[in-house]
């Protein structure tokens, strides 16, 4: 009979394809046990309306549909204002036999509204009890089934709204596929259910909201909202508050888009706060057909119509990316054109030819100086902690000051404001761990604790493929070279916490905290008695026994309060504190046996020591002026107190300075729309005080952007930046050069400032983005250290030994990025250029230690049902070095000689190319059972190879001198390395 | 159009900067010329030991260069001895004098500068006598063994300049004072260290040889006096040997110096 009742079925969707209305209609032809006639009803009297729910009322024993219509009390109800009603007649003999007519009939009229999976049953008569139900397997047809002994309960909105609220309750959900789906044709925006269908109330108004995350309540900062079919809209700020201006009607529909979050349509209706109007945005990867929101999100966001030279990144991306044992925020960025990939020692970002203390990193609103964990192969940020993270390339706006470069700000997790959510990461290399606590509903806390590990697999791995050798061969006199080998060792640990209170719906008061420490012990021995004839001891031997033993970490936190004063004014102040220490150690014992068999050993040592702190306080406000004018100003105090102090071959002092300053500045900016918002400008002005020059510094500020068409951009910024804190460069040829933090004192470090001009051009469709950007930079006033000119022993003073020089640097990018589809990902191409000129190391310009020519980097992400694989090639010009080039004697009046070594030019070598490729897969764990299309994610178990087919790159090149001779040692960057990631959480 | 010139000077330029060649090695000349008060003037030129198998050395004959020398702003012509070596007889050096000397090495010119320092004034010595105690390698001195007082030497030094003393047994035969066993017995000189003070002292651990000692305080320039300091720290960080010369490497240095002698005997 159910066959029959199909090809009646097929039958009937041809014949339903006329409109349909509220009047009564014939399910089957006479004879078909199916036969009655059933109606139609909506109240909003809109029939043809696709995507909505479906509410069947089965009546009482002995109704005809239009009397199950008359009796029934929903469909006045505004709740059900956009459903569609069918109202079945229930026989008076044997009313269980209409059950099996009710899903063929669903289904007729769902197929012809296409998708509407939202489809609820109402039973009036009170004989049919649930059992009855199941054997026609009603409960799988129907969301939500109430029967008579439940019917004085009402329907509760939240089960007829959205199936999408399972998030709500369970985190992230994971919809398992039933067909394949075609995912280049998905709509570009998800759509949330319209509850009023009336007209408008109100016009022109201002609306204040919030953007939150729909499972975790987590404000989420940098959504856009758009108001559909006009050029107005608004950017959250960093509480997830948003204001817009002027809203043409409250039945306008506002579209909202962030990163890591579906895209959504929201429809806004006279009932909603407009005082506080909420929105939440689903987190999951949503593809699927039968569910609300149809869309697919993106990750990396390369443009902003508000900034120019902007990439924003949510932590989400990080899993999907390879990694050589942690998810890495700063390391992902690497990835990114403009921003150097060939620098796996450093986490710190070089960024369009600056360095990376030219860069401004911002955690929860303190300042970090120090963003590397081993060696710099993992960066400070626990990628678990964090929320949201924007780099700003160059050009950036009068907010932020103090560095040349750019900007990188991270943003924290505030934790689930919901439910208590506990999770970690087991990778080979460490353990990381995070709770999140919510306490009542104002309250939300957050910490999480990582440690690397030096375990059996990490051994095995790390020894298996990392070696690093040099292979020349030794040579006679001054000059014979042995080589010898070094391995990275260490381990590092950090702690993060949030702590947010929301006393109301206008204040957040958030507490942050960091702390992290490393502690690296790179040891070098050398057996000297292998060496070959050629060696400068005649047939002596020696052992060199070095030890490099450096604990570096940061502490830093902070105070903020942030408050929505009303619709126009938002302020947010915060307190902070951050500390820097560096304590490196590294002396070298010698033992020398002569051919008696005395042994002699001699034993020198560099003590660097490097204590920063820094006591800030700023404020920002932000004013809505109307739909074109937005000021944004703001003022800052910073106190600094900063330790150097550098030790050569005792404990006696090279260098020794200690200085304390203060700054104070105030910044003022407006951000103007005009022609529609199609010209957007942002002229802005920072002015400093800075207390240990005594002199006031003005910084001039220019951004604009304009859209030339719906998919053509221009942009463009420009400005003046200072730098009162630097981290200068120590010159050590041997060793690889080192860096510790100063304050400019205007005299033998001066205050160093930069002129940047940046100018670029985006083409943006739904799947595709190429963008071209050109930035040109001054550099004026950097500093160096060097100790390798002293022309007056015993009278130079440390002073002497800092040199002052100009820089440039200059380059194009380009990129092409597939937003969207089942393969996405980019690929970018930097042509740069960084020169120095300190006239110290040479008469003329010469590459800058940072130098990259050329760039290119492919980033390639495949997801299928429940893996996600990942590829990367990174590919860049060698880095310059600086190395011995030759030696000679000097007779001395005492009839010894003394043995000189000459050095190369300045950066007048380069190592070889670096290029690497990388690998990854993530297969998602569900919970629940097989075959369930909805089942909630727990966690990943992620597998990736870094450098995949094991290239030697070369991270810098020592030398030991040890007698006259040069010891060489390739320090290489690590090889092929495995690593497995058991990522779970509960919620 | 500041910014379509900043795309279009970046395209421009970084193209420009990928054909760099790259130096590895600089085929620069080593000077070595003490121009001593009282001596005539004599130069060495050499090249530097390279520590790349190939370098490029110029083509250039280390034994003819056209090497000119100004005394005082009087120049002269150096004759070449060979082997790098070059002379100038005539000339005796005397204490105020200025040099320069300049010649073309490849498309470079290596030249110059140096003052020969004033003569030392007011040295003198505390003693110019001590007595030590003869030891072999088998007496370990006793405590409360009695040692002779250091000999304090001193000297006029108003404007910080360096000096260093350099001390000679003048011994035909040298007598030691310790017994040194199988180890190599030291040479007949020794040196303290450049100071910039007006003092230094001789302690009896610095003499290895009873007899006669030259003791020569060398008024010296700063380059030279840096050349000790390279010696102690070029173990841990490279520095550049200090050196007045341009485009070139190794000392040019005008010295003076004064003498006095001390006698060591057995106590």
């Amino acid at each position: 009979m159910f066959r029959k009742m199909l090809v009646f079925l097929v039958l009937s969707i041809g014949l339903y394809s006329n409109l349909i209305a509220q009047k009564t209609y014939t399910f089957n032809s006479p004879g078909n046990s199916c036969y009655f006639e059933y109606m139609l009803y909506a109240p909003d009297e809109v029939y043809e309306r696709h995507l909505r729910p479906i509410v069947m009322v089965v009546g009482s024993a002995g109704d005809a549909a239009n009397e199950v219509f008359e009796k029934d009390t929903l469909r006045n109800q505004l709740a059900f204002y956009n459903s569609l009603f069918i109202y079945v007649p229930c026989p008076a003999v044997s009313p269980t036999t209409r059950l099996n007519c009710l899903e063929p009939l669903k289904s007729l009229v769902a197929g012809h509204l296409r998708r509407s999976q939202n489809c609820f049953l109402r039973i009036q008569d009170r004989s049919i009890k649930r059992a009855d139900l199941e054997r026609w397997d009603l409960q799988r047809a129907f969301v939500n089934i109430q029967l008579p002994e439940n019917s004085d309960s009402e329907f509760v909105l939240e089960e007829f709204t959205d199936e999408y609220d399972l998030e709500e309750k369970m985190g992230g959900v994971y919809y398992e596929e039933e067909t394949e789906i075609n995912e280049d044709n998905l709509p570009e925006t998800g759509r949330i259910w319209r509850t009023y269908f009336g007209p408008a109330t109100q016009y022109h108004f201002k609306l204040t909201g919030v953007i939150r995350d729909k499972s975790s309540h987590e404000s989420l900062p940098g959504a856009r909202i758009l108001v559909r079919s006009t050029e107005s809209g608004a950017i959250s700020n960093a509480d997830g508050y948003f204001t817009l201006i002027d809203v043409p009607s409250d039945t306008t529909t506002l579209i909202v888009e962030i990163l890591g979050h579906s895209p959504l349509e929201v429809h806004l209706s006279p009932n909603v706060n407009k005082n506080l109007f909420v929105i939440e945005l689903s987190p999951s990867i949503v593809m699927l057909k039968g569910v609300n929101v149809v869309a697919v999100r993106e990750d990396v966001r390369f443009t902003d119509n508000e900034h120019v030279g902007a990439i924003r990144m949510t932590p989400k991306k990080l899993e999907v990316l390879p990694n050589i044992g942690e998810k890495d925020v700063m390391r992902s960025f690497q990835l990114m054109p403009g921003i150097s990939a060939a620098n796996e020692s450093s986490s710190g970002l070089y960024v369009r030819g600056g360095t990376p203390d030219q860069n401004l990193v911002l955690y929860d609103g303190f300042t970090v100086y120090h963003v590397d964990h081993l060696y710099g192969f993992f960066s400070a940020f626990n990628s678990n902690a964090l929320k949201d993270v924007v780099v700003y390339k160059g050009g950036y706006e009068a907010k932020y000051g103090g560095r040349l470069s750019s900007v990188t700000e991270l943003t924290a997790k505030e934790g689930n404001q919901k439910k208590f959510n506990i999770g970690g990461d087991l990778s080979l290399l460490s353990l990381n761990a995070y709770a999140e606590i919510p306490v009542g509903d104002k309250f939300s806390s957050i910490v999480t604790f990582r440690r690397s590990y030096k375990g059996f697999l990490y051994e095995k791995i790390f020894d298996k493929f990392n070696t690093s050798s040099s292979s020349d061969t030794p040579q006679a006199g001054p000059g014979g070279r042995f080589t010898s080998n070094a391995e990275a060792t260490s381990y590092f640990y950090d702690l993060n916490g949030k702590f947010t209170y929301r006393p109301n719906s206008k204040d957040v008061m958030s507490l942050s905290f960091y702390n992290g420490t490393d502690k690296l012990d790179n040891s070098i021995e050398i057996d000297g008695s292998a060496m070959g004839p050629g060696g400068g001891l005649g047939g002596a031997g020696f052992s060199l026994n070095s030890t490099d033993l450096t604990k570096y970490g940061n502490t830093g936190s902070s105070f903020k309060w942030s408050r929505q004063w009303n619709s126009r004014v938002y302020s947010n102040s915060l307190v902070s504190y951050s500390h820097y220490f560096s304590d490196r150690d590294r002396s070298t014992e010698r033992n020398e046996s002569d051919t008696t068999g005395t042994t002699n050993t001699v034993k020198n040592g560099i003590f660097e020591n490097n204590d920063l702190r820094d006591y800030s306080f700023k404020s920002d406000i932000e004013i809505n002026m109307g739909d074109h004018l937005k000021v944004e100003t703001g003022m800052f105090a910073t106190y600094y107190d900063i330790l150097y102090n550098y030790a050569q071959n005792d404990t006696s002092s090279v260098l020794e300075k200690h200085n304390m300053t203060a700054l104070a500045g105030a910044y003022l900016q407006t951000r103007i729309k005009l022609f529609h918002g199609k010209l957007h400008f942002v002229p802005g002005i920072r002015a400093t005080y800075y207390d240990l020059t005594a002199k006031n510094y003005f910084e001039p500020r220019f951004a604009f952007t304009w859209k030339l068409s719906n998919k053509l951009t221009l942009k463009g910024s420009t400005g003046k930046y200072y730098q009162m804190v630097n981290r200068v460069t120590r010159e050590d040829i041997l060793s690889g050069s080192k860096d510790f933090w100063l304050l400019s004192d205007g005299k033998s470090i001066p205050v160093s400032s930069s002129d940047h001009y940046i100018v670029g051009l985006s083409y943006e469709t739904n799947s595709y983005l190429f963008s071209i950007e050109s930035y040109y930079k001054e550099l004026y006033n950097l500093t160096e250290y060097s100790l390798r000119f002293q022309n007056r022993p015993g009278l130079t003073t440390v002073n002497e030994n800092f040199y002052t020089g100009q820089g440039t640097a200059k380059g194009v990018e380009f990129l092409l990025q597939r937003k969207i589809g089942k393969v996405n990902g980019w690929v970018s191409y930097t042509l740069g250029q960084a020169r120095s000129n300190f006239s110290v190391y040479s008469a003329f310009d010469y590459p800058a230690n940072q130098d990259v020519t050329h760039e290119f980097k492919l980033v390639a992400l495949y997801k299928y049902k429940r893996f996600d694989f990942s590829a990367t090639w990174i590919y860049a010009t060698g880095r310059l070095y600086t190395a011995p080039s030759g030696a000679y004697a000097l007779t001395l009046l005492d009839g010894n000689s003394s043995d000189c070594f000459t050095v190369t030019t300045k950066n007048g070598l380069r190592l070889p190319d670096y290029h690497r490729a990388d690998i990854s897969v993530n297969y998602k764990l569900l919970a629940g059972t097989d075959g369930d299309r909805k089942r909630r994610e727990i966690g990943y178990l992620g597998f990736s190879i870094f450098n995949l087919y094991n290239r030697t790159n070369i991270w810098y090149k020592q030398y030991t001198i040890v007698d006259s001779d040069i010891i060489e040692t390739n320090v290489n960057y690590v090889g092929i390395t495995p690593n497995l990631t058991l990522s779970l959480k509960l919620r | 159009m500041r910014y379509l010139g900043a795309l279009s000077i970046a395209l421009s330029v970084c193209c420009a900067s990928c054909n760099k060649t790259q130096q590895a090695f600089t085929d620069t000349p080593i000077i070595e010329c003490y121009l001593n008060a009282g001596d005539s003037l004599s130069m060495l030129v050499t090249r530097q030991i390279p520590f790349i198998d190939d370098p490029d050395y110029l083509n250039i004959d280390i034994e003819n260069l056209a090497i000119s020398i100004q005394r005082n702003g009087v120049t002269y012509i150096p004759t070449s001895l060979g082997d790098g070596r070059y002379s100038i007889a005539e000339i005796e050096i005397m204490s105020g004098d200025s040099f320069n000397f300049y010649f073309d090495y490849g498309e470079l010119p290596v030249l110059g500068y140096t003052i020969v320092p004033t003569k030392p004034i007011d040295f003198t010595a505390s003693e110019f006598e001590m007595e030590i105690e003869r030891l072999d390698s088998t007496t370990m001195p006793q405590p409360g063994m009695e040692m002779p007082d250091p000999i304090d030497l001193t000297w006029s030094n108003d404007d910080n300049s360096y000096y260093l003393i350099v001390v000679e047994n003048t011994e035909s035969e040298l007598d030691p004072i310790r017994d040194f066993g199988d180890a190599e017995p030291p040479g007949n000189l020794f040196r303290k260290s450049p100071t910039n003070s007006g003092s230094d002292r001789l302690s009896p651990m610095d003499f290895q040889y009873y007899g006669t000692h030259r003791v020569i305080l060398y008024h010296v320039q700063a380059d030279y006096a840096a050349l000790y300091n390279e010696s102690t720290s070029s173990s841990q960080n490279l520095s550049n040997p200090s050196t007045s010369i341009e485009y070139g490497y190794g000392i040019f240095t005008g010295m003076n110096a004064d003498t006095l002698y001390v006698e060591i005997n057995e106590y």
